[in-house]
């Protein structure tokens, strides 16, 4: 075989460029301590690695909406339990006085006193409101739902938030399902995507509200009509029966909120060992590589002296 | 038989040491010239005169035959072909990285960041559909994405005008060689005309070089007519150099086509074709870059369109259902786009929305502050399968365009590896046959330098027998 000088060269020239090139890839990964610095270092993985960043940044807006969303129904809840210690007042109070023995006109009136404050703390109670968000008024969260007089002006809306994909949660309980045993339908909010709406309760027993028993309870302290009185106990029962089961409702809601925390934390661990899997460069592997490509370099580089030197004109003077 | 003739004999001799030195010389001043293949000189012995004595020849000396190129053309062919196939993956991994680079998305805030950060700006204020602050988190975000898309947009077209440049070059590359390749062979014909039609080495050379970089630049057949000239003709189009006629390449912009090309890139003619040879040119740099242009880059320019356009469109179709926080129904939040062409440039946000983010639509029914239902619609476009017939979704299919990407540069880049090693092999081979080795033309030199005073010696021995004959007569 001829081997000619520019063999030669061409064969020095190759070896110091491949070597090279391959120390430069992995300085490069060792530089950004990955291995996927462009698409094409691993198309497929590279898609993965996009997809998963995606599912990081939801999960950390759905982790987010989970700690807003807790906090939302944790208002709601100490709100509806301060609800029902007023009833429990309020039923201690028409225990009391309905019957003759213990109630006279002037306990009546002292204590009908009493209930007008507890009435006007259930409006204070109903008008929770965070910041400038008031928490029972449905849709309407602008404005103080409860009249003074507890009149409920806000809607049936259930403001629902994605806390994982395609898992929707009420954060809010609008006033009327609070207030009233079985609430009428204010208005019919058609249904936009995928907010699945809360089931209608058949409305047709009778419906008790908050606000009305506790006027009545008064009534009945200021007319003295025991026989009313006696009345509204069954009904504060119903109506605080209705705050307990909201309260369980919510409670639900939040252990619901708890699992899927969880489920979104979890998920974010698994993501980012997969895209660790695909993206981080193994750095003992890497300086293990460039060690070895050097004492190629430095090898090709040491043949090449002996291989470039002598012609037979060095030897011919 | 007189003495005279050993003169002639050494002269020969000398004469052929000579032509011997020049030629490694010659050689050896060559050795770095690219499609150079060394040169020897074949001698042979002269014809033989009739000696003393009946049916006696005397040999005359040595007599230069020709100067042989020392080349094997199957291997300039093959070598040809891969210079052809090596340009072309060269070319088209260039400009891949080019490409690649517009996909920053490894390492940098890419789209695929921005959409994510867009759709959940929407959750945020699905949160808290009231707050003003994550309103303008949402516009800022949405604006952040519309940049970007705009940016892609530029960057791609960008880089189909850096090639329409590298064209423009390639294509003047073209003319000029074939040029010259038809001056080669007018050349050739007229100094090859004598009588055993030797060949010129070095012009052949020359055009073989030639031929090799026209077949670098598009991929071409060629054949060597009767009469010895090298025609080319470009696969799929027609002849390019006849004989001593080249046809002229240019190049004009044009709208449009419906085959990749987009508006106001280059499309390339020849003096003797009717119509353009854009899409009929393959291989070489120019069908390298052309089909990066027309395929991976228009290409990845229509899925941004298309992206820009579902997304403004299905945003807004949900957008305009709902009520802004001032309870206006019928609000755009992009700038409607009429069709998908060039929708990527036109992607915007409306003008309520860069007016105020108050035009932010979160509600389905008026004066409800905690109605987040639009919002959490469209928040929800992030999962629907809105893109190439409902098989995939906004980010898949953005994902999509940056793997393709990685797919076909990764491809090239292994390809163009391959036909490197064969490149080299290839290169190996002719340097073995056709390469000059500097020792080996040393020795040669040595060589017929002493072939060189021994033929002068010989006169030297001829001129002393004159002598000697001479001086017979005086002594």
């Amino acid at each position: 075989m001829r081997i000619t000088e520019n063999t030669n060269y061409d064969n020095i020239r190759n070896s110091i460029h491949r070597s090279k090139s391959r120390m430069e890839n992995f300085q490069n990964q060792a530089s950004t301590m990955k291995q996927v610095n462009t698409p094409s270092d691993d198309p497929v993985g590279s898609a993965k690695v996009l997809e998963i960043r995606t599912e990081k940044v939801n999960a950390e807006q759905f982790a987010s909406s989970i700690h807003q969303a807790d906090m939302l129904l944790n208002q709601s809840d100490h709100a509806i339990g301060e609800l029902v210690d007023i009833m429990m007042r309020a039923k201690e109070i028409a225990i009391s006085q309905s019957s003759g023995a213990s109630s006279t006109k002037e306990s009546r009136l002292g204590i009908a006193e009493e209930v007008d404050q507890l009435f006007q703390r259930a409006v204070a109670v109903g008008n929770t409101r965070i910041s400038d968000r008031y928490l029972f008024g449905g849709y309407r969260t602008d404005r103080a739902p409860f009249t003074p007089e507890g009149e409920y002006t806000g809607d049936d809306g259930q403001t629902m938030v994605e806390i994982g994909r395609d898992t929707f949660i009420a954060v809010n309980v609008p006033g009327n399902e609070i207030v009233n045993t079985h609430p009428q339908k204010i208005r019919k909010t058609e249904e936009l995507s995928r907010t699945p709406a809360e089931a209608d309760e058949g409305a047709h027993p009778e419906n008790v509200n908050l606000f009305d028993e506790l006027q009545t309870l008064r009534i009945g302290l200021l007319t003295g009509d025991l026989n009313a009185i006696q009345n509204t106990l069954d009904r504060i029962d119903d109506s605080q029966g209705k705050l307990v089961a909201m309260r369980a409702k919510i409670g639900s809601r939040v252990n619901g909120m708890n699992g899927q925390l969880q489920a979104v934390e979890r998920q974010t661990i698994t993501n980012a060992q997969l895209s660790s899997n695909i993206e981080d460069a193994d750095m003992a592997h890497v300086m293990n590589e460039i060690a070895k490509e050097e004492t190629i370099l430095r090898s090709a580089l040491q043949s090449s002296k002996h291989l470039v030197q002598p012609t037979l004109m060095d030897f011919i003077k | 038989m007189g003495v005279g003739n050993v003169f002639q004999t050494g002269r020969t001799g000398m004469m052929a040491a000579k032509a011997g030195i020049a030629t490694s010389g010659h050689n050896i001043t060559n050795s770095n010239t690219e499609g150079f293949s060394r040169q020897r000189v074949q001698v042979a012995s002269e014809t033989p005169r009739p000696g003393p004595g009946t049916g006696n020849y005397i040999g005359s000396g040595v007599r230069i035959n020709r100067i042989e190129r020392v080349n094997d053309e199957y291997i300039e062919k093959q070598i040809q072909n891969g210079a052809r196939d090596l340009s072309n993956l060269e070319e088209k991994d260039q400009s891949l990285r080019q490409v690649e680079d517009i996909f920053n998305e490894m390492n940098g805030e890419g789209l695929n960041r921005l959409m994510a950060k867009f759709f959940n700006e929407f959750r945020k204020l699905a949160n808290d559909p009231n707050s003003q602050a994550v309103r303008e988190s949402v516009r800022e975000a949405a604006h952040a994405m519309v940049t970007d898309v705009h940016r892609l947009n530029k960057e791609v077209s960008e880089a189909s005008r850096h090639i329409d440049a590298k064209i423009e070059g390639y294509v003047g590359q073209l003319n000029a060689n074939t040029r010259e390749l038809t001056e080669l062979n007018q050349k050739i014909k007229e100094m090859e005309v004598g009588s055993n039609r030797t060949q010129i080495a070095d012009l052949h050379d020359r055009r073989d070089l030639v031929v090799k970089n026209i077949a670098s630049l598009v991929n071409v057949t060629t054949h060597k007519n009767e009469k010895g000239d090298i025609n080319v003709e470009i696969r799929g189009v027609g002849p390019l150099v006849n004989n001593v006629t080249a046809e002229q390449m240019s190049v004009f912009r044009s709208p449009r086509d419906d085959e990749g090309k987009v508006e106001n890139a280059l499309d390339v003619k020849s003096t003797g074709q009717t119509g353009t040879l854009t899409h009929l040119l393959k291989g070489g740099k120019l069908g390298g870059l052309l089909e990066i242009r027309d395929q991976t880059l228009s290409s990845i320019g229509d899925r941004l369109d298309d992206l820009a356009y579902t997304l403004a469109d299905t945003v807004n179709s949900i957008h305009k259902e709902g009520f802004s926080r001032d309870g206006v129904q019928g609000l755009m939040f992009f700038k409607p786009i009429a069709g998908k062409e060039g929708a990527a440039e036109m992607f915007d946000l409306s003008d309520s929305i860069k007016a105020s983010s108050q035009a932010i639509a979160t509600a389905a029914q008026p004066d409800s502050p905690a109605d987040n239902r639009v919002a959490i619609a469209i928040s929800g476009l992030q999962g629907m399968r809105l893109m190439a017939d409902g098989k995939a979704t906004v980010d898949d299919f953005y994902n999509s365009i940056v793997s393709d990407v990685g797919v076909i540069s990764n491809k090239n880049r292994s390809t163009l590896n391959q036909q490197k090693n064969v490149m080299t092999q290839l290169n190996k081979m002719r340097e073995q046959i056709s390469g000059v080795s500097i020792d080996e033309e040393t020795a040669n030199l040595m060589q017929f330098q002493h072939s060189f005073d021994a033929s002068a010696r010989v006169i030297a021995v001829a001129d002393e027998m004159v002598k000697t004959v001479l001086d017979l007569k005086r002594l």
